[in-house]
């Protein structure tokens, strides 16, 4: 069934002026925790938890290969996150060594990124490369470990985009910072993005490191900076079916410029795109995080490519954010 | 499937050659190659779930009893315990993303191989590729969905796609993908 919808309200958000409006949703989308039938806490590190402790089993797998070491790589993955604009978010190496091979290893408190580790049942034929496992209690984030595939099948990671090559003819390499820099985002909470150049898209190409407009949304909202080097402001609203006025769930509403102005100029390594979010079951919506500019608000169903099963909120998990289906029985608006 | 005009635009310019879903991160599997991975293929319905800690207390593991109704690949006993990462213990909740656990009373199609454990579990090929949920049209047509885009033609050795098509599915033509599959 197709359906024309809705109503929609946009606060366009004007230079240096703050737009404070208290909405449920959040830009971006955060792994979050229901807290009502409409309200929830993003999934967050508390700030007593900063900095956030790591370690790394620098044990290589045959299946990687560059000059520049893995420590190496995984600093520079979480240098794009903890540097972004508006954020208040810091991590810090603890030296690890090769006997690590699972998180009990690890002293308390520390989270465990490692190449070898077991217990996570990998298989070198189906096709996963990594996985970022998050424990919480509520929306508190107390632990996240990272684990990357040792034996991949048709790929090896490279440390170095440019210059490393597989050693097997047969692997296609693919950039290791890439797939780290994409988990470090769920290793602070993030859900998927349903823009497709953000970090947090879950389709990614073999090399994209830097962060979008959409992942700076993220993470500065769930750790935020009370001084912003950029003024940002939010675009609320709401989505409802045309003929009936009923509530839509899961829309996904995104700001996309009209204009090619970079109010992120200042962060040259910041890559400008649409900045979205989902409507909670109420059908509202805040995107926050949205820099001074001018835009085109666009609400479509989360239905490709990226789809429900993409991302937490859709989920009947244990617990569910929401506990009901994402809507995707309308078409594509913009106002 | 649906796809606004807005975004395919930008899914044609945006995407580069070379794809990686990062879910979890995990190269999109053909279903050809999802069977080739692994040991056995159903068709059944989730029962009973359960959660518990690994025995090295590392890991959240969530259990699901799942009935078998028809075997496409291997040899399936009428009852199966498929085993995911994360869940809830008490007030402990551990989150994988990407993952998404079955539910009781939740018709599938499983592709699964032994855990590493040996522990008589099996657990799903590709964390969340290897899970394609069964629901039905609005024509009364049995489809499936595993979530992922269909690039079936993406090329390994090239990072070439030449196709994308969505991810659903009808349930037939998954079966008899399947089956030829695993004849080979």
């Amino acid at each position: 069934m197709r359906v024309g919808f809705f109503s929609l309200t946009v606060l366009v958000v004007a230079a240096v002026t703050l737009i404070i409006v208290v909405r449920p949703a959040s830009p971006f989308l955060p792994e979050a925790t229901g807290t009502g039938s409409n309200t929830f806490v993003a999934d967050a590190w508390p700030s007593s938890a900063q900095p956030i402790h790591w370690v790394i089993n620098p044990t290589r797998s045959a299946k990687i290969v560059g000059a520049t070491s893995v420590t190496q790589v995984m600093q520079d993955s979480f240098a794009s996150w903890t540097s972004a604009p508006n954020t208040l978010l810091s991590v810090i190496t603890t030296p690890g060594t090769s006997s690590i091979t699972n998180a009990n290893q690890v002293p308390s408190g520390t989270n465990l990124i490692c190449f070898i580790c077991t217990g996570v049942n990998f298989s070198s034929a189906d096709g996963t490369l990594a996985l970022t496992s998050t424990f919480s209690q509520g929306s508190v984030i107390t632990q996240a470990d990272i684990y990357f595939n040792p034996n991949p099948s048709g790929v090896c990671f490279v440390t170095d985009a440019q210059t490393a090559k597989c050693p097997t003819l047969t692997d296609s390499p693919q950039d290791l910072q890439t797939v780290a820099t994409h988990e470090m985002g769920h290793f602070f909470g993030l859900d998927h993005s349903g823009i497709v150049r953000a970090i947090m898209f879950p389709f990614a190409p073999n090399v994209l490191t830097t962060l979008s407009y959409d992942d700076v949304a993220g993470i500065s909202s769930s750790y935020p900076n009370s001084i912003q080097v950029v003024p940002v402001g939010n675009i609320s609203g709401t989505v409802s079916m045309a003929n009936t006025g009923s509530p839509v769930f899961g829309a996904h509403v995104f700001a996309n410029s009209t204009t090619s102005n970079n109010p992120f100029s200042a962060f040259p390594s910041i890559r400008k795109t649409p900045i979205g979010t989902l409507t909670v079951p109420n059908g509202s919506y805040t995107i926050k995080g949205v820099p001074p500019d001018s835009y085109v608000v666009i609400a479509e169903p989360l239905d490709q490519p990226v789809t429900s099963s993409s991302v937490d909120w859709g989920q009947p998990a244990n617990p569910p954010t929401f506990n009901q289906p994402i809507q995707t029985n309308f078409t594509t608006r913009w106002h | 499937m649906r796809v606004s005009t807005p975004r395919k635009i930008l899914f044609a310019l945006l995407l580069p050659a070379a794809i990686t879903a990062l879910a979890t991160t995990v190269l999109p599997m053909s279903i050809e190659s999802l069977t080739g991975a692994s040991s056995h293929v159903v068709e059944g319905v989730s029962m009973q779930t359960w959660s518990q800690w690994n025995p090295q207390h590392t890991m959240i593991l969530t259990y699901t009893k799942f009935q078998v109704q028809r075997t496409l690949k291997g040899q399936a006993p009428p009852m199966l315990i498929v085993k995911q990462l994360g869940g809830r213990v008490g007030a402990v909740i551990q989150k994988v993303a990407g993952v998404r656990h079955l539910q009781p009373g939740e018709q599938a199609v499983l592709f699964l191989r032994p855990s590493d454990e040996n522990d008589g579990t099996l657990v799903i090929t590709g964390l969340m590729q290897g899970n394609f949920s069964v629901s039905i049209a609005q024509n009364g047509t049995l489809m499936v969905s595993n979530g992922m885009p269909d690039v079936s033609a993406y090329s390994i050795s090239t990072g070439q796609i030449t196709s994308y098509q969505g991810n659903r599915l009808r349930l037939s033509d998954l079966e008899t993908r399947v089956q030829k599959a695993a004849q080979q």
